[in-house]
């Protein structure tokens, strides 16, 4: 593919390149603190067990609680993930290509990943704003307001769409010829 | 539009995005959104979404992260250092010793893991190493390690079964213990298989030298001490959960606290190994999730299209098929598609289809959570879609090359088979240990 280095025209606008940095920064961060979630996953299960077993306490948080939190590990981390190519693929094919014609179906084929994101975050919108307005809540002994982990979910699908929007920029800035850092 | 092609042009645009090499979440998903969106219209926007709220209620997929976090934990405690040294110097006088002495390892690791991550990563980093430099033959050493490792899903814990307990509605424990016998007659299977083989050619696995086998009697003993952390960690983690102490997922993370607490005994927890295993914890985990979330919308839509009527149909009615020539073509149907889809999509599309065809039948359905978990430790290993054949791939040092590595399962595809035959001959290999702790 043609790329010329001095008329600029193969180079991606300035507010693109700031986009995908400012973006991965974010997922990075948000990603990174996603992580230690485990620990409390690990944390809340212990406790609820040492608790009922020694002070025959049951914990009635602990089950619902334990799901908010995977839900929130990863959709809040699944950003960080795609950064670091953690998402697998098929790769009878796509493995023997070479990184520039990799790129290159990924600019193609990521019109359905974005696709799906758009749908999903739809999804969570409509959802959330239906539990805003209904203050609506589990069915449960603790019975928890909905809206907050739905709040979490639909941000963590939004990260997603912008971090595969972020790396559609950087797979075509790569079959321009340009590698962004 | 009929059923029929609805179904051709679903599978077919899945099997042609997932060929693009597209992350398969995103290839699941695209073709279970677009489908339901041309289905049904603007209502079925909101399916892709409520598929995350399926998941936010199968409580029990807490032990997906967890068993995780404990695989890579339990490959950087070191745990498996010592015990790989007691299976050289127990193991290593027979004929391929070395190469057994591995599928033994990787019984155990499996009795302590529910994936078969913790396998791989111990395998790759220990015991290939260490076959390789003994002059074992690298592509058979490679199959015992992707083979071995594979029981981590059919021996207890075992992530894929509660995964399929929860699909199938169906007690986990009863499906654990259902996986003890078949897991450890495919052990048996593999280790007799490198027995037979090393025996007529020893060129595969050359004798150690005789100082690595004079260890005294007091030494050889003391190593068994190797067997006192996993056997811990083990009672752990099962024993309370069997007494009825901890839930299936408070043991879970019982094990990855052991996990946690061996490596600190052991001085291995350092801030480097922690942020590593935190940082693949999180990307495998996403990985999973991602794809079961999309395979979730994919099975509602598909299900909205009375799937499951259609396929009894077309079984009972359509082909006219016996009971068990419907239970082959299941199998066969899980081969094939596990070959070119993820095993958790598989079941997440495929088992909420078969499982109430397979009560009706009059088959039991532990039974048949078993045969699927073998019919994906297959799938782990066959190329082009096996998750064994891409850890293999990206841990496994330069001489191995990509032929060598599916060259490598061959032998051992073969095992699984037989061993899948003989489960499916005889039913009482799984359901004996469950029938006899509930006491039937």
């Amino acid at each position: 593919m043609y790329h010329c280095r001095n008329c600029g025209v193969s180079r991606l606008p300035g507010a693109v390149k700031a986009y995908v940095r400012y973006v991965e920064a974010v997922n990075r961060v948000v990603g990174r603190l996603a992580m230690y979630l485990i620990f409390v996953m690990i944390g809340i299960l212990l406790y609820s067990s040492f608790s009922r077993t020694f002070y025959n306490v049951p914990i009635v948080w602990v089950m619902e609680m334990g799901q908010f939190l995977l839900a929130a590990y990863y959709l809040l981390g699944g950003a960080y993930a795609m950064q670091i190519d953690g998402h697998v693929r098929m790769d009878l094919l796509y493995g023997r290509l070479s990184p520039r014609r990799k790129a290159f179906t990924d600019t193609i084929t990521a019109f359905f990943l974005i696709f799906y994101l758009v749908v999903l975050l739809m999804g969570g919108i409509s959802s959330t704003e239906y539990a805003l307005t209904y203050g609506q809540k589990n069915y449960t002994a603790w019975g928890p307001p909905l809206a907050p982990i739905k709040i979490i979910m639909t941000v963590g699908i939004g990260l997603m769409l912008l971090q595969a929007v972020a790396i559609f920029f950087r797979d075509l800035a790569r079959v321009r010829g340009e590698e962004l850092e | 539009m009929s059923y029929e092609l609805i179904t051709l042009l679903m599978f077919s645009s899945l099997m042609l995005l997932l060929l693009t090499g597209q992350r398969v979440f995103g290839a699941i998903g695209f073709v279970a959104a677009a489908a339901a969106l041309l289905l049904w219209g603007d209502g079925a926007s909101e399916m892709p979404f409520n598929a995350s709220f399926i998941v936010l209620n199968w409580y029990p997929l807490l032990t997906l992260p967890l068993f995780i976090y404990m695989g890579y934990m339990l490959s950087e405690s070191g745990i498996a250092n010592d015990l790989y040294k007691a299976f050289h110097v127990w193991m290593g006088p027979l004929s391929g010793g070395l190469a057994i002495g591995t599928i033994g390892l990787m019984v155990v690791i499996s009795a302590m893991n529910g994936l078969s991550v913790a396998g791989m990563a111990i395998g790759a980093s220990i015991a290939l190493p260490e076959l390789l430099r003994r002059g074992y033959d690298k592509i058979m050493v490679t199959g015992v390690i992707q083979a071995g490792s594979s029981l981590g899903i059919l021996i207890p814990p075992s992530v894929v079964l509660v995964l399929y307990a929860m699909i199938a509605r169906q007690p986990v424990l009863q499906l654990w213990l259902a996986g003890v016998v078949p897991g450890l007659i495919m052990a048996a299977f593999f280790a007799i298989y490198i027995y037979i083989r090393c025996r007529r050619n020893p060129a595969l696995a050359p004798t150690l030298p005789p100082e690595d086998l004079d260890v005294g009697l007091r030494e050889k003993l003391l190593l068994l001490r190797a067997g006192i952390a996993p056997l811990a960690i083990f009672f752990a983690m099962m024993g309370l959960f069997l007494m009825g102490v901890t839930s299936l997922v408070e043991s879970a993370a019982v094990g990855a606290a052991a996990a946690t607490l061996t490596a600190l005994v052991k001085r291995r927890l350092t801030g480097h190994v922690l942020d590593e295993t935190m940082r693949k914890t999180l990307s495998i985990t996403c990985m999973f999730m991602w794809i079961i979330l999309a395979a979730l919308c994919f099975g509602a839509v598909y299900d909205g299209l009375g799937a499951k009527r259609a396929i009894s149909a077309l079984f009972l009615e359509t082909w006219d098929l016996t009971p068990w020539e419907i239970l082959i073509m299941m199998m066969v149907s899980f081969v094939i598609l596990g070959m070119f889809l993820d095993d958790t999509a598989m079941l997440v599309i495929v088992a909420p289809l078969y499982v109430p065809l397979v009560i009706s039948l009059g088959f039991n359905p532990i039974w048949f959570g078993v045969l699927y978990v073998m019919t994906c430790q297959v799938a782990y290993i066959t190329p082009p879609f096996g998750y064994n054949l891409f850890l293999m791939r990206a841990m496994a040092p330069p001489e191995i090359t990509l032929v060598d590595i599916y060259r490598s399962i061959v032998p051992f595809v073969f095992i699984m088979l037989i061993t899948i035959g003989i489960v499916m001959a005889f039913p009482q290999l799984a359901l004996w240990l469950p029938d006899l702790y509930a006491g039937r």
